[in-house]
């Protein structure tokens, strides 16, 4: 006679697990003062409906469209200078950070990169417009700074997981090692490393939109002065461009990734 | 072509290979077979400059072409290994990315030799038309007719092929081996093939035994003694 298997143990790990973090959820809101009911009174519905209505109609005369236009353009250029530099530094950080060069610079470098990515580009902005002053430079360096920190790993990780058998076959037929990487290694990876890189300037385009608040230069600083002089038309204009900016780069980076991993 | 002079290697102490000596030839394509793990594949990496062999004293125990394999650094090694030897897979190790023309040019390339060779070579593999092809439109016969196109273009003096059939059925593994004979015939390098099959074994000039006690030659292929 066929006897039925003994159903498995219960496992009380994970029922005291969900108990903790459902524990969690509920402490965070009680100690949060958060006044719900504030949020939904009729004063608080009439003024942002007051406050939505101010960015009707957006500004469409010409001299502040061509104003908007140069300043999307500066945020394209900052978001993709940006990225360029921090390809250049992340692919130069990931050879050692993927251990070709031995376990302590790799360990040294993979520090490195995170100190480099735990570090909001806000965060480096700040400290980049006070070396390189305002305007777009700082924006620039402070995107090149966290996506250098954060490519770096990620393209580390590609090389780490990359096959190792071409490589080695190249070296056994006598290619050099740098030879054999740019034969071997680097192609395989080329497509997720465009892939990420691709990927990384859509976060920057928002990044550098974002970025301008704190003095960076392009939309950001273009909407920080009409939001702070209460000009809420012109600053619809530009809410709009950041929309319009983010869209068109989001359509060609998506379309671009799946040609890259057909 | 390749002297192994009391080649001997041993690793934590425990000795593989115990002071072998043996005078390949050029035109010479030899098999050597043995049991698993008595260092055949150990053998093949100690003449390609892979791996170093016990240290001892006088002459190197491995002269490839006339130069001494002991004493050169990795670069040095690495530039000889390039110029005067041919490697053969038993997995290919063709590159996916490059079609099957890049890969066959690729050691004419690293030499900085001109690669109009790796047109002529596809051809003499019978993958004329599939130059502009890649590894993953083509079988695995296919690819180590590619492999050895690879491995012959550059003109080696000394080709080494580990287990070059063992991913193939009997019928491809024969047309191979046939076609690496013709090829090495054809080069005059000379070409050692480990291998565990006795019928792989039959289509070369002579078949080398390796066991604890060395190299020995077992028996005159079938081949040469029909010759």
């Amino acid at each position: 006679m066929n006897t039925m298997p003994k159903p498995p143990r219960r496992d009380w790990t994970i029922i005291v697990l969900m108990l903790m973090l459902a524990a969690l959820v509920i402490a965070s809101f009680a100690s949060l003062p958060l006044k719900w009911r504030e949020f939904f009174t009729a004063d608080a519905v009439r003024s942002t409906l007051e406050l939505l209505a101010g960015f009707t109609p957006p500004e469409t005369g010409l001299p502040f469209l061509t104003k908007t236009f140069w300043a999307t353009l500066e945020t394209l250029a900052m978001s993709g200078l940006g990225t360029l530099l921090a390809v250049i530094f992340g692919l130069a950080f990931s050879l050692p950070a993927s251990g070709r060069f031995g376990a302590a610079p790799r360990a040294a470098m993979r520090a490195v990169l995170n100190v480099l990515r735990s570090i909001p580009e806000l965060v480096w902005a700040s400290i980049m417009l006070i070396a390189a002053g305002l305007g777009p430079l700082g924006g620039t360096l402070a995107l090149a700074a966290h996506t250098a920190g954060v490519l770096g790993r990620l393209f580390a990780d590609s090389l780490e997981n990359a096959a190792p058998l071409p490589e080695q076959s190249l070296r056994t037929n006598g290619a050099s090692a740098t030879a054999a990487f740019f034969y071997a290694t680097l192609p395989q990876t080329l497509p997720q490393m465009m892939s990420y890189t691709l990927y990384r300037w859509e976060n920057n385009i928002r990044a550098a939109a974002i970025l301008g608040v704190v003095g960076a230069g392009g939309l950001g600083q273009m909407l920080k002065y009409h939001l702070s002089l209460f000009q809420m038309p012109l600053a619809a204009t530009v809410i709009l461009a950041m929309l319009l900016l983010v869209a068109l780069v989001d359509g060609i980076s998506f379309a671009l990734r799946r040609v890259l991993t057909r | 072509m390749l002297e192994l002079r009391q080649l001997s290697k041993s690793y934590n102490g425990r000795p593989v290979l115990d002071r072998l000596t043996w005078n390949f030839k050029a035109g010479e394509f030899v098999a050597i077979m043995g049991d698993s793990g008595v260092g055949k594949s150990t053998l093949l990496n100690l003449i390609a400059g892979l791996d170093t062999p016990d240290a001892t004293p006088g002459e190197s125990p491995i002269i490839v072409d006339g130069s001494p394999m002991s004493g050169l650094d990795d670069d040095a090694a690495t530039k000889l290994r390039r110029a005067r030897m041919g490697f053969i897979f038993q997995a290919f190790h063709v590159l996916p990315h490059l079609t099957l023309l890049q890969n066959v040019a690729l050691p004419l390339l690293l030499n900085g030799m001109p690669t109009a060779r790796a047109a002529e070579m596809l051809d003499a593999v019978g993958l004329a038309g599939r130059e502009h092809d890649f590894p993953h439109q083509i079988s695995g016969g296919q690819m180590q007719r590619v492999a050895i196109a690879r491995a012959l273009v550059h003109r080696p003096a000394l080709v080494l092929a580990d287990e070059p059939t063992g991913n193939l059925d009997p019928d491809t593994a024969d047309a191979i081996l046939t076609l690496l004979q013709r090829e090495i015939k054809a080069t005059g390098a000379c070409a050692i093939m480990v291998t565990h099959s006795q019928l792989a074994a039959q289509k070369t000039d002579k078949i080398l035994h390796l066991s604890k006690t060395g190299l020995k030659e077992t028996t005159t292929s079938i081949r040469l003694r029909n010759n």
